[in-house]
């Protein structure tokens, strides 16, 4: 009937299920409770130091209350009478050891820190035990606490947990609730022993190692085998022996229990790396949240300003290169808009208006909605986590944003265009025309007014040459001016629109860097820690 | 039975005063989660139940039989012991642990009044069916038995160590109950940590205790005797009567005759002597009593720290609201709020001489409806009151979002914050879904608002009139921009960038309404949103303080104060009675 050892769960992939578990501790910890990282440390390192000695040996420990009956049950079993047996409650204060041969079991012992050894020469020992260190713990239930503290020390160490109990104490709170029902991830190194079952008859003795199955099954230890025997009489030793036995020739208690070990840290962190509710894909920040908050920072770097600014100048220089020339000199009187904004300056800040509250709003709002959305589902720890990394970066935005925006490479809005040069040649010579005909009429005027012989003046149609060219050159004047003004609008919303491109280009950029990339990294490092979480368990 | 009302235990005071206290512990009320508050609420439960099991009772009728407990871990053979005691099995004893589940009660037939009735422990249910059958679990099993001397009545009580909890409980409520425990043990057990840590409880309050020790091989009786001597010696308990059972096996359930004779003997023996009765039931109640003050302190204690985590969360969720409120106000009061599409919507409206249009004539209201749906999309002047709208909205709406934020991360870092949270399901961590209508509105109310504002201003006779005149739409821009214009709050490249045009706006209302009433109205209009504005983030914060229990703190000093006044009383009333 022996479940002991009996599952034989992945024992092999044990270094693999380590370093699974390694790297689950490395993505999560501060995410997951201090205590859970530090459990799992300390069975990584447990692991460590037990695979490296004797891992073929089967530490088995007796535990239980005090007068179960553990020290008769260790000397019945090593043919001994190392333990003392007392009547005086609690007996057995220190833990000893007896050992196997072929023994060379002083490190293993020396590392579960038991003094007292003993070792059982090689003529006397059963074959079938060799290999088995059996240990004599102190009881964990009598007043004495140092007591206590030993037997939970080397419960927590030894390979397989044989409990002893009495018909008296087998359905102890300080037995069920303290330890078995916390050891239901290492129900396949766990074996109870119903001791001084010649205390009882045959019925009651069956009839009490039911109800005990009965509380094994309510701990989560329906699997863990019950022998019910007497160290006094040796009723029920034999079986024990062969229980023992062969779990020794299997070598695997060792592995086990560190499995279980993993076991039972796994589902600890399990628990606080939850699978994403509602089943929602991970992972992914919306196109949606994305956009807005690719806006919502453009905004706050002030594009709109910029571009309008840049709209403006380019206007600017269009009317003041192309315009008619007797009055674009108005134009120059104002300033360019855009230079008003120290956008060139590359070390300083620029003159932008910081964000209003408005736009800050905006900002907030739109991380938070990118937080929303990657943490929708995500356990609580790991969602703040998620929403620490994208706001730690919150104060740095205004200045990444302004150096976005000043390091950007801005047209030279006042760099006059090949074309603007040709309409302005041609007002030159439209002006040269209408002066032209200007001296032209003046010359003439002046002949009339010396009442000299009237010169001979060509005629175009009803009007005079002269007037011709004046009113000619003027009117074309103007009307070029209006066509490239019109022109020039274009050309200003079009470089407007670049402008805005490139410098949105560049907001993007810092919202990858500043809020999309981190609330990402801690994504992957979520995924990262299930993923090798389902790798551990 | 003659000691009554002149026994000095029952002195006239102390049963109203012990009235008075039981009362105030139904008023002990703890509700938030904090660490020990676990604790606190079982002491008050325990504290009511031995007033109402036990102190009461025996107050008011002191002569009552004495009530021996038979106490100890499952397994120990309390029923076997009981049965013997009696000689006849009136308790079911098993092999299966734990055995007794529901109390039994024998007394002699004398006596039976006095148990039948709700008198002690009136919380169980009495239950008189067939003796030996297990009772059901909760209820408490009368059996008269000739063998019970009168003046004294044996209860068989669960165990205090099996996995049952229920037991577990019961047995305490018992114990607590008991004018004398009988702590039965065995050779196996009698170092167990359980008992012990009861034993130095009742140890503490100098409760009557006799110590039977079960189940001793014979050549263990004297060395085990004497060790389990020398624990109670040391644990103060060294005047308890201890009697050893040698292991003498069981037959038909019962223990051999003589072995249970010394504890049968001592027993009849304080039945018969009502003086030693007395002494039994002072000590215990005396002992009962002076634990009270004491008792009393730790619940204070427990509805201190409860009054002082709900002020301190009330005052981490009032922080990150106070800061928003202040972030609101910070940009109403500096112009800020201007810039950006605000900024742009105005320079519309005062670069193109919009505003001038848009209240210099009738017409140009017309024109405006005409143009707008030409154009296809409204007006600026409605424009910009949009713009204001969602701005202020925007900024109001993330600022709740961000101290909703801030509140639910403070108050999970605060004792019995994270339970509150939790009890008040998901959504705590965002601003309210009515918040953004409600801003919505309080941005359209205020707007409504102004004009009356205008009116009250009383600008002159003739300003009022003539803004008036422009109508709602423009009466309302007029202040509105004053409200936002005249704070000169925006760098001097942002007044370049509007080349100057909210300066010129700023002339032009003056102009129209006068220097002063501009800026006095501009004031009022100012302060009169930001308190619609705080009063909205304020209802946003009650989300969170509604939850703290309201009045948790003075409820809390009232009862402890009255807790603490009783106790006190108790403890005079006992001083005078000695
Ligand atoms: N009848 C009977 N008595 C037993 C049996 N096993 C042990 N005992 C007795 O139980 C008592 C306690 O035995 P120990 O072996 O000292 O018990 P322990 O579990 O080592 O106790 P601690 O060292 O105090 O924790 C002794 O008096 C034993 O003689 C058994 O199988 N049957
Ligand atoms: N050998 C022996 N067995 C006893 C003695 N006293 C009790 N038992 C047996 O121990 C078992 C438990 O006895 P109970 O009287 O039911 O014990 P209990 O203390 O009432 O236990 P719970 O009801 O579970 O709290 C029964 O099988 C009894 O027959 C004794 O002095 N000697
Ligand atoms: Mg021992
Ligand atoms: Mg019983």
């Amino acid at each position: 009937m022996s479940g002991l050892l009996a599952t034989r769960r992945r024992t092999r992939e044990l270094p693999e299920r380590l370093s699974a578990l390694d790297a689950v501790v490395t993505a999560a910890e501060g995410r997951v409770r201090p205590e859970l990282v530090d459990a799992a440390r300390g069975v990584l390192e447990q692991a460590g130091q037990r695979m490296r000695l004797s891992p073929g040996s089967t530490v088995v420990a007796l535990a239980g209350g005090t007068g179960s009956g553990k020290s008769s049950l260790f000397n019945a079993l090593s043919g001994s009478a190392l333990s003392t047996v007392g009547v005086r409650r609690p007996t057995t204060s220190d833990t000893h050891a007896c050992v196997w041969p072929p023994a060379d079991a002083g490190p293993l012992l020396d590392w579960l820190g038991v003094a007292r050894r003993h070792v059982v020469p090689e003529a006397e020992a059963d074959p079938a035990l060799h290999g088995l260190v059996l240990l004599d713990l102190p009881d964990y239930d009598s007043t004495e606490a140092r007591h206590r503290r030993e037997a939970e020390r080397l419960v927590g160490m030894v390979d397989i947990l044989v409990w002893v109990v009495d018909p008296q104490k087998y359905a102890d709170a300080a037995l069920h609730e303290r330890y078995l029902s916390r050891l239901r991830a290492h129900r396949a190194v766990t074996l109870l022993v119903l001791n001084q079952a010649d205390l009882l008859t045959p019925d009651a003795v069956e009839a009490c190692v039911a109800d005990l199955h009965r509380l094994l099954k309510a701990d989560g230890l329906g699997a863990a085998p019950v022998l019910a025997l007497s160290a006094r009489t040796g009723a029920g030793l034999p079986e024990l022996r062969g229980v023992l036995s062969a779990a020794v020739a299997k070598r695997a208690a060792a592995t086990e229990r560190l499995s279980a070990d993993v076991d039972a840290v796994v589902d600890r962190l399990a628990g606080e790396l939850a699978e994403p509710a509602d089943g929602q894909a991970l992972g992914t920040v919306g196109r949606k949240e994305r956009a807005r908050l690719r806006e919502a920072l453009a905004l706050a770097a002030g594009v709109p300003v910029i571009e309008d600014a840049v709209r403006r100048a380019s206007l600017a220089r269009t009317v003041a290169a192309t315009g008619w020339p007797f009055t674009r000199w108005i134009g120059r009187l104002r300033r360019d808009p855009l230079r008003r904004l120290h956008l060139e300056a590359p070390a300083g800040r620029s003159s932008l208006p910081p964000p209003s509250p408005v736009a800050r709003a905006g900002v907030y709002g739109a991380v938070r909605g990118v937080v929303d959305a990657a943490s929708h589902g995500l356990p609580e720890p790991w969602a703040r986590a998620v929403a620490s990394a994208a706001q730690s970066s919150e104060a740095d935005l205004d200045d990444a944003l302004d150096s976005a925006v000043t390091s950007a490479d801005l047209p030279d809005t006042r760099r006059v265009r090949l074309w603007e040069r040709g309409v302005r040649l041609l007002q030159l010579a439209l002006a040269a025309v209408a002066l032209a005909g200007v001296a032209w009429l003046c010359a003439l005027f002046v002949v009339a007014w010396a009442q000299l012989p009237d010169p001979p003046t060509p005629d175009v149609g009803p009007l005079a040459l002269p007037t011709v060219l004046l009113l000619g050159g003027a009117l074309l004047g103007l009307a070029v001016a209006g066509l490239s003004r019109v022109v020039g609008r274009a050309a200003a919303r079009r470089a407007a629109r670049r402008v805005g491109a490139e410098l949105r280009r560049r907001v993007d950029d810092v919202a990858d860097a500043h809020v999309l990339e981190p609330v990402k990294d801690e994504l992957q490092r979520y995924v990262a820690a299930r993923e090798a979480l389902r790798r551990a368990g | 039975m003659s000691h009554s009302a002149d026994e000095p235990a029952a002195g006239g005071g102390l049963l109203p005063r012990l009235g008075a206290l039981r009362a105030a512990l139904d008023e002990v009320d703890l509700p938030l989660e904090l660490p020990g508050a676990d604790a606190v609420r079982a002491e008050a439960r325990a504290l009511a139940g031995q007033l109402d099991d036990y102190v009461l009772p025996r107050l008011r009728s002191i002569e009552a039989p004495l009530l021996v407990v038979v106490g100890g871990s499952t397994g120990a053979g309390k029923s076997t012991l009981l049965n013997s005691l009696v000689r006849a099995r009136v308790s079911a004893s098993g092999v299966l642990r734990p055995t007794t589940r529901a109390p039994v009660l024998a007394h002699a037939p004398a006596d039976a009044a006095w148990f039948t009735g709700p008198r002690v422990l009136p919380g169980l249910p009495r239950e008189t069916g067939q003796p030996g059958s297990p009772g059901s679990p909760g209820s408490l099993a009368l059996v008269a038995s000739p063998a019970v001397p009168a003046g004294l009545a044996l209860l068989d009580a669960p165990d205090i160590d099996s996995v049952v909890s229920a037991n577990r409980e019961l047995a305490a409520q018992l114990l607590a109950a008991a004018d004398l425990w009988v702590f039965v043990t065995t050779a196996a057990r009698y170092a167990d940590a359980v008992p012990w840590s009861l034993l130095r409880e009742a140890s503490g309050r100098s409760a009557a205790v006799a110590v039977v020790l079960d189940r001793v091989p014979p050549e263990a009786q004297q060395e085990v005797a004497e060790h389990l001597a020398a624990m109670l010696r040391d644990e103060g308990l060294g005047d308890a009567p201890l009697f050893v059972i040698a292991e003498g096996g069981v037959h038909d359930g019962l223990l051999d005759e003589d072995a249970v004779a010394p504890v049968r003997g001592w027993l009849h023996e304080l039945a018969g002597d009502a003086a030693a009765r007395a002494a039994v039931v002072r000590r215990t109640l005396h002992g009962a009593l002076a634990a009270y003050p004491e008792r009393v302190g730790r619940l204070a204690t427990g509805l201190a720290a409860q009054a002082a985590a709900g002020e301190a969360l009330q005052a981490a969720a009032a922080e990150p609201y106070a800061a928003a409120t202040d972030r609101v106000d910070a940009a109403l009061e500096d112009g800020s709020l201007l810039r950006g599409e605000v900024l742009a919507r105005w320079q519309e409206i005062v670069g193109t001489g919009e505003l001038l249009r848009h209240l210099e004539s009738r017409l140009g209201r017309v024109r405006d409806r005409v143009v707008a749906a030409v154009r296809g999309r409204p007006a600026p002047g409605e424009e910009l009151t949009v713009a204001l709208e969602s701005g202020v909205e925007a900024l109001v709406l993330a600022e709740a979002d961000r101290a909703a934020e801030q509140a639910v991360a403070a108050w999970r870092a605060q004792p019995g914050g994270a339970q509150l949270l939790e009890a008040a399901g998901p959504g705590l961590g965002h601003a309210s879904a009515q918040l953004r209508p409600a801003a919505q509105r309080t941005v359209r109310e205020w707007q409504g608002g102004l004009l009356e504002l205008v009116r009250e201003e009383g600008a002159g006779r003739k300003a009022t009139a003539r803004v008036l005149s422009y109508g709602v739409n423009g009466a309302g821009l007029v202040v509105m921009v004053a409200v936002f214009a005249s704070t000169g709050g925006l760098t001097g490249g942002e007044l370049l960038v509007a080349s100057g045009t909210s300066v010129v706006g700023q002339k032009l209302l003056e102009a129209l309404l006068g220097d002063e009433a501009v800026r006095r109205l501009a004031a009022k209009a100012r302060a009169d949103l930001r308190s619609r504005l705080d009063s909205l983030l304020e209802g946003e914060r009650e989300r969170f303080t509604a939850l703290v229990p309201e009045g948790l703190g003075e409820r809390g000093a009232t009862v402890a104060e009255r807790l603490r006044g009783e106790a006190a009383a108790v403890a005079r009333e006992l001083r005078s009675a000695r």
